[in-house]
């Protein structure tokens, strides 16, 4: 497995031979197609940061996401999402990082 | 590393973004045109009710065409939410100076994702939104000739009504 980026607590893998995508959560490693990992990033994309600071908008400060059809279902506090939210962006621009290194 | 990506998606992820963004202007003229329309029909004004569930339809036909040529090509066409709409208006006047207004919004948003297209060189995209770079000339100038008939012929009475019946036709 070709590691794509590591943060603090997650990770992100790309498997040739499988085709496919993992996220290590830390206590949990996900397999995710290409598909699955486009519908992670837009699921984290939409998360609005602002919105845990304020009380009125998000009093407990959480977010609950779910992956791969509700296969699995994650728990993140504002120090998670923004982790995840940097994850996402690298991870996608390593792909693109990637695309650009085997077309040229 | 194997280019999983490129392999699984024809377009680019950023461009797939913006043509998401896209099915949301889209979806959210359709709905504003049907607003419009319903606008129209309480005001006796049915030639132009009509003008506009056309139109209403043509936006959301607009819309369908960015949502399949997102999936086609292995990306993921994401269903819009639709707030906002604006029910009320002055005059008929107000409601087409705020489709061309709408209209020339579209047309810059469907610019900006050309001119992205072009700086990732996905010419795939290109291709695809040169069709919608045409219609919305087409759509824009539609607007335009029926606000030059508000100047020509008034906005009161009778010359409402003859508006409102050419504007039914299409003149």
């Amino acid at each position: 497995m070709n590691l794509l980026f590591k943060s603090y607590n997650f990770a992100s893998y790309q498997c040739d031979r499988s085709r496919c995508f993992y996220i290590d959560f830390g206590h949990k490693t996900v397999k995710l197609s290409f598909c699955q990992l486009l519908s992670l990033r837009q699921k984290v994309q939409k998360i609005d940061l602002d919105s845990h600071f304020d009380k009125d908008l998000n009093y407990s400060g959480i977010e609950i996401l779910t992956l791969c059809n509700r296969e699995h279902l994650f728990i993140l506090d504002t120090m998670q999402v923004i982790e995840m939210k940097e994850l996402i962006k690298a991870t996608f621009g390593m792909l693109e990082l990637n695309s650009l290194v085997t077309h040229s | 590393m194997k280019d999983i990506v490129r392999q699984k998606i024809g377009i680019n992820v950023d461009i797939m973004d913006m043509l998401n963004e896209q099915i949301s202007k889209e979806a959210h003229s359709s709905s504003a045109y049907l607003a419009m329309a319903s606008w129209c029909d309480h005001n006796g004004l049915t030639g132009s009710a009509e003008f506009l569930y056309k139109q209403s339809l043509e936006e959301r036909d607009h819309m369908m065409k960015i949502f399949r040529f997102i999936n086609e090509n292995g990306g993921t066409a994401y269903s819009p939410e639709v707030s906002n709409i604006l029910h009320d208006f002055n005059s008929l006047q107000e409601i087409f100076e705020t489709a061309l207004d709408q209209e020339i919004a579209i047309t810059k948003s469907i610019n900006n994702i050309v001119a992205k297209c072009r700086k990732v060189q996905d010419f795939a995209s290109e291709n695809f939104l040169q069709w919608f770079v045409h219609e919305q000339m087409e759509e824009e100038n539609q607007f335009r000739r029926i606000l030059e008939m508000f100047d020509l012929m008034g906005t009161d009475g009778i010359a409402l009504k003859l508006i409102d019946e050419r504007i039914k036709h299409g003149e």
